[in-house]
């Protein structure tokens, strides 16, 4: 637990670094990769707050990334609506579509979970392959634009087509959504969740009512992957079904598992090392992706809660280390 | 069997009642054609060799279980088809005859988990916490200190459940219970894996619980325990109703007495 001050200097802290990267890396290549961090920052900690909150083992979240992506982009493709509009559109019929799925999962635990949900990700993805009249199926839907430039009184407008303001609009997204799941998860809101995943039985017993809250758990975490596929198809400009094929899934969960479930810092640190260490490896060629496979299984093996378990565990011994340091300087 | 069971005369206006519940596990009849009517402000005692059926009759009355037969009221209220999450607003609480504390959080953290439906927050609060919310979020901290304070464990307020002795994994269970407020709280087994020091803590805590109005259910196997809070005591034997009446006229039931040695 941080105090609210320390919670405050944090999220000062994260908008400063989303206002200097762009001017960091002035380049397109890194603050495209940049945004695609974001992005994934959208995807994990909304899958957190499914899987290592409510203790729900979705493994469907691709499809409603999917959903987000396809709902939004067709909306503006083929009804001419405008793209905030259309955004808002994919978000709700994610969150409906991860609602949908809860309320009919809702008897299904653990293994039988995951496999439905699974199950619910092929399914989407079979029909944005197949729907060919409506999503153009493999062809893929092209020359989607980025969203519209915001004109503010008295200042010049904020195209996207500028990378640095694409990463800023997504950036700022992913740090309002974190702020929305953790301001829930601070709430009692928080507390019926984690009773949840800890013990249905006593959590019911308490009078907490597990399918309601299963349900509102997946609509969150579904409509914030909905927001990130919106964000997706206008970053890209290009929609093909096979970039929400079920493995996304499992990138996504890889994300949460290595920053570490039941904490929302954590699975945004493992968005991010696992979006930027693929390219950091993209020197060794071939051999990248085992190192990157490597890299995942060690740490599955040795530090199962994450780096937010690794986090926990250095704190004390920095701590000691900086003591031992001022002693020295005193003595 | 189509003759009624015997029964002894319901109390007037009792808190909850029990008619012809029935249960069966596959060939196996854990609970059949009971009636029980408990009354208001009272420690109402359910024993039982192993295997009478007395938790199964505890599942079916916090509704974990749904009966095959019969029907209850609480408080008046039909309680068919109401499920567990809901009996507990209406004021039923239990604890676990196997424990099943939330292990990783802190002891309370369990407490405050269970204050689910007592938070007074408007709803747009649980996203911007305003004043109501910083208010809820004290009360239920103080009030959930209160309660680990009332079974003896304010001392380990921060510790992780899992990590609690047996005995105070209990006491815990019951702080839990007691923090949705019940009218009447049904515990099961409290005194299993307590030592005599504990044992009597727990007495008297649950005596204190009646005083203070509650209507307290006790599943038991420790006799002594039983005979020492009682006011009523139900007999169970193969799921059935075997008798019912003070502890004093229970010890001197000749029926009770074979059911339990055997002879």
């Amino acid at each position: 637990m941080y105090s609210s001050s320390g919670r405050r200097a944090g999220y000062l802290i994260a908008a400063a670094a989303i206002a200097l990267l762009p001017l960091i890396f002035p380049d397109s290549y890194w603050r495209t990769n940049l945004t695609v961090c974001a992005l994934n920052v959208m995807l994990a900690i909304g899958l957190d707050f499914i899987l290592g909150y409510a203790g729900q083992l979705n493994l469907g979240h691709s499809a409603f990334y999917g959903i987000g992506a396809y709902a939004s982009t067709l909306l503006i493709t083929r009804l001419g609506v405008p793209f905030w509009i259309a955004f808002v559109c994919g978000i709700a019929l994610a969150g409906a579509a991860g609602m949908a799925l809860a309320m009919f999962a809702v008897r299904l635990r653990g293994h039988y979970l995951a496999i439905a949900s699974l199950a619910f990700a092929v399914i989407v993805h079979q029909v944005l392959l197949n729907w060919i009249s409506l999503t153009q199926g493999p062809l893929g839907i092209y020359g989607i634009r980025p969203p519209p430039p915001i004109a503010l009184p008295g200042l010049p407008a904020i195209s996207f087509v500028n990378t640095g303001n694409m990463f800023y609009l997504v950036a700022g997204f992913a740090l309002l959504s974190y702020l929305l799941l953790d301001q829930i998860l601070r709430s009692p809101i928080g507390e019926a969740l984690t009773a949840i995943r800890e013990d249905e039985v006593s959590a019911a017993s308490f009078g907490i009512n597990c399918t309601g809250w299963k349900v509102f758990a997946f609509g969150i975490g579904s409509a914030v992957a909905g927001a990130a596929g919106a964000f997706y198809a206008s970053l890209v400009g290009t929609l093909v079904p096979d970039a929400f094929i079920i493995t996304e899934s499992f990138t996504i969960l890889a994300m949460v598992i290595v920053g570490g479930m039941g904490t929302l810092l954590g699975p945004v640190c493992g968005a991010i090392l696992l979006t930027v260490l693929p390219e950091l490896l993209r020197g060794f060629g071939d051999l990248r992706l085992v190192l990157y496979g490597a890299a995942l299984t060690l740490v599955v093996l040795f530090m199962p809660g994450g780096m937010a378990q690794a986090a926990r565990l250095l704190r004390p011994r920095f701590a000691g280390l900086r003591a031992k340091v001022l002693h020295d300087r005193a003595a | 069997m189509t003759a009624l069971p015997e029964i002894a005369p319901a109390p007037p206006d009792p808190l909850f009642h029990a008619q012809g519940l029935r249960k069966r596990f596959g060939g196996v009849h854990a609970v059949r054609d009971l009636s029980l009517a408990v009354p208001r402000t009272a420690i109402f005692a359910i024993i039982g060799p192993n295997g009478a059926g007395k938790s199964t009759l505890l599942n079916l009355m916090s509704g974990l279980y749904a009966p095959d037969a019969g029907r209850m009221t609480f408080d008046g209220r039909d309680l068919s088809g109401v499920p567990a999450h809901r009996r507990a607003r209406l004021g039923l609480a239990r604890t676990f005859q196997k424990i099943r504390l939330f292990r990783r959080l802190s002891v309370l953290a369990n407490v405050v988990a269970a204050f689910h439906i007592h938070h007074a927050i408007p709803a747009w609060q649980y996203v911007f916490h305003g004043r109501a919310f910083a208010r809820d979020h004290a009360r239920a901290r103080e009030e959930a200190m209160k309660l680990l304070v009332f079974v003896g464990l304010e001392h380990r307020a921060s510790a992780l459940a899992a990590s609690l002795p047996y005995g105070e994994q209990r006491m815990l269970e019951l702080a839990r219970a007691l923090a949705t407020a019940p009218r009447l709280l049904l515990v099961d087994e409290p005194a299993a894996g307590l030592n005599g020091a504990e044992v009597e803590r727990l007495i008297e805590r649950i005596r204190l619980l009646r005083e203070r109005g509650m209507t307290v259910i006790v599943v038991e196997h420790n006799m002594d325990l039983v005979m020492e809070i009682a006011d009523r005591v139900l007999v169970m034997d193969y799921g059935q109703y075997l008798f019912e009446g003070t502890p004093s006229e229970v010890q001197a039931n000749p029926a009770v007495i074979a059911a339990y040695l055997g002879a």
